[in-house]
């Protein structure tokens, strides 16, 4: 097997393999989990044409050290520092084109917390229910760590432009498309009437990420709306997103790893689109959380997602038309 | 709307743009179950889309769907239809799982605590926990966790005041009128009396853990040389090979 294509691990802190998650886990009782950033992780997925649940690498604050053993495509999206090949800076976002040997670094930046890196073909990982998300509950996943090799299911022949010497693709992704807005947008929650007037707090105050942030959930500190009735609420499914003020002066808000079932009324829930958001914040930001509907919310996810499927399908036009046979490829000095 | 046949009711709110809360009241709470348990059974089979999950608890199904493949709005309308038009099939399950215990000591740190609140002796405390053949009302988090009803203490067990930051798998806990039994390590506020030695969890297998909502359980009591010589043995349904 040590012919086989791998990418090797020389250095990662806080790296999972992961993907959109396991979305026949709640039915069974398991959190779905996969990717924070969803959007980052589809795109990372699409810019280098592979299907949107291919697995891929998630690093989480610090970032990842790469060196694959073939020419490989891959792709960095996220919070991303620009990806360095060699010591040389290239665009995130982007697909990357690496000669096999090479060492691709790459970094979080200030302005977030999470930065994906897909590679053309993906990795053969185990799966549970379909999917490689780490259950850190149920210890089940894939760690990244250094030494490690991930095993590549093929290798990419270099996409390299002979005039610029380096991939340069326009799959036609905004230049802003990482940027992260620290307003959350929020739907009132089913339990929104339990607090009376006072739930008109969350939306008028500021809230302080706390260090404890991870996938299960992200707490921040600021003033917590009460509820005006009291007795035990019967455990129900909650989803990805809720807002619970289970006690103190912290608010939780639940990520994917969170447990599907509590007994504490949600307040509002957290957006789709504002979820990706909420990922690639860092201990001591500050926070708002602002009221929207499901209707300007659903309208919001459907735009980045047919944004998404426009990148997707020139990705896997350009590949194709590269993939063809070409007399004198040329190649990277 | 209501489902004449079922005397119940449900009630859609919005739980985000992912998300809805479907409530099903009624007076007969093993109906108002037995619905919720229906209605989860159809949207998992994928009754509106195959990327639409449900969870089903007590007196509710959480819906979750891609709001790129259907709206929260959309899923209300197809459940009136689904009111309108309901199988008689039941909830899935109704199949049994033994399940050895450990009671007290180490194994049960609130075993006295639950004798002393509900005015019961420690024997009759683990008798009644191994009386009948409890539902298992729902799996609930963390990791598919079987949440049962009952034992009937005669008043409902207040949860700790500050949670323990980990029970061990294998955990029986108990808490207002339910049973809990967690496959794995986790944060808990219930009242544990209990452990089991069977392994509950297994990641090498499709389902995770060997049982269902509408299953149920019985507890037996066992000492510690029976605890120690089936720690480890794979949990399974009673008539399993």
């Amino acid at each position: 097997m040590t012919d086989r294509p791998a990418l090797h691990i020389d250095s990662a802190t806080l790296c999972v393999v992961t993907d959109l998650g396991r979305v026949a886990g709640p039915a069974r009782g398991l959190a779905v989990n996969g990717a924070l950033d969803q959007f980052a992780a589809r795109a990372a997925n699409a810019l280098v044409g592979n299907a949107p649940t291919d697995p891929l690498i998630e690093t989480t604050g610090s970032g990842i050290t790469l060196r694959p053993s073939d020419d490989v495509l891959l792709s960095v999206t996220g919070a991303p520092a620009e990806p360095a090949v060699d010591g040389r800076a290239y665009p995130a976002w982007a697909p990357l084109s690496v000669r096999a040997g090479e060492t691709v670094r790459v970094g979080v930046s200030d302005a977030g917390l999470r930065a994906y890196v897909a590679v053309h073909g993906s990795f053969d990982v185990p799966r549970l229910m379909g999917s490689c998300a780490p259950d850190s509950m149920i210890g089940f996943g894939t760690r990244v760590e250094a030494g490690s090799a991930l095993a590549l299911r093929r290798p990419h022949p270099p996409l390299v432009n002979g005039r610029f010497g380096a991939t340069v693709f326009d799959f036609g992704l905004p230049r802003d498309v990482g940027r992260v807005s620290s307003a959350l947008d929020v739907i009132d929650g089913p339990d929104a009437a339990e607090f009376g007037p006072g739930l008109q707090r969350l939306y008028d105050s500021p809230y302080t990420v706390t260090p404890r942030i991870n996938h299960v959930g992200m707490r921040v500190a600021g003033p917590v709306p009460r509820r005006s009735v009291t007795g035990e609420v019967l455990s129900r499914g909650v989803p990805v997103g809720a807002i619970e003020a289970p006690t103190g002066d912290e608010l939780l808000v639940l990520m994917r790893g969170r447990g599907i079932t509590a007994g504490y009324p949600v307040l509002a829930v957290v957006t789709s689109r504002a979820l990706d958001h909420a990922a690639q914040l860092r201990p001591g930001q500050t926070v708002r959380f602002r009221r929207t509907t499901a209707t300007a919310a659903t309208a919001a996810h459907l735009e980045r997602r047919h944004l998404l499927d426009r990148v997707a399908l020139r990705a896997r036009t350009a590949f194709a038309a590269l993939a063809r046979p070409h007399p004198s490829r040329p190649s990277r000095t | 709307m209501t489902d004449r046949r079922a005397a119940t009711t449900t009630a859609v709110s919005p739980c985000g743009d992912a998300a809805v809360r479907v409530a099903v009241e009624g007076e007969d709470t093993d109906q108002v179950w037995t619905v919720v348990h229906r209605l989860a059974g159809w949207l998992n089979h994928g009754g509106i889309h195959p990327t639409v999950t449900a969870v089903p608890t007590y007196d509710a199904v959480l819906v979750e769907f891609d709001p790129y493949y259907t709206t929260g709005e959309e899923i209300a309308s197809h459940l009136r239809a689904w009111g309108a038009t309901a199988g008689t099939q039941g909830a899935a399950g109704g199949r049994v799982v033994d399940v050895p215990v450990l009671f007290g000591g180490e194994a049960g740190p609130d075993l006295e605590w639950v004798a002393e609140v509900t005015g019961h002796p420690v024997p009759k405390v683990v008798d009644l926990v191994c009386a009948g053949e409890p539902l298992i009302r729902c799996l609930g988090g963390p990791a598919a966790s079987a949440m049962l009803d009952g034992p009937d203490f005669g008043l409902p067990i207040p949860r700790l005041a500050t949670p323990r930051l980990r029970v061990p798998p294998g955990a029986v806990s108990v808490a207002g009128r339910q049973t809990v039994v967690g496959p794995v390590a986790a944060p808990s506020g219930w009242r544990q009396i209990g452990r089991t030695p069977l392994e509950i969890l297994r990641t090498d297998t499709e389902t995770v853990v060997p049982y269902r909502p509408g299953d149920r359980m019985r507890f037996l009591p066992v000492d510690e040389s029976t605890y120690a010589e089936l720690l480890g043995t794979p949990m399974r349904y009673r008539h399993d090979d």
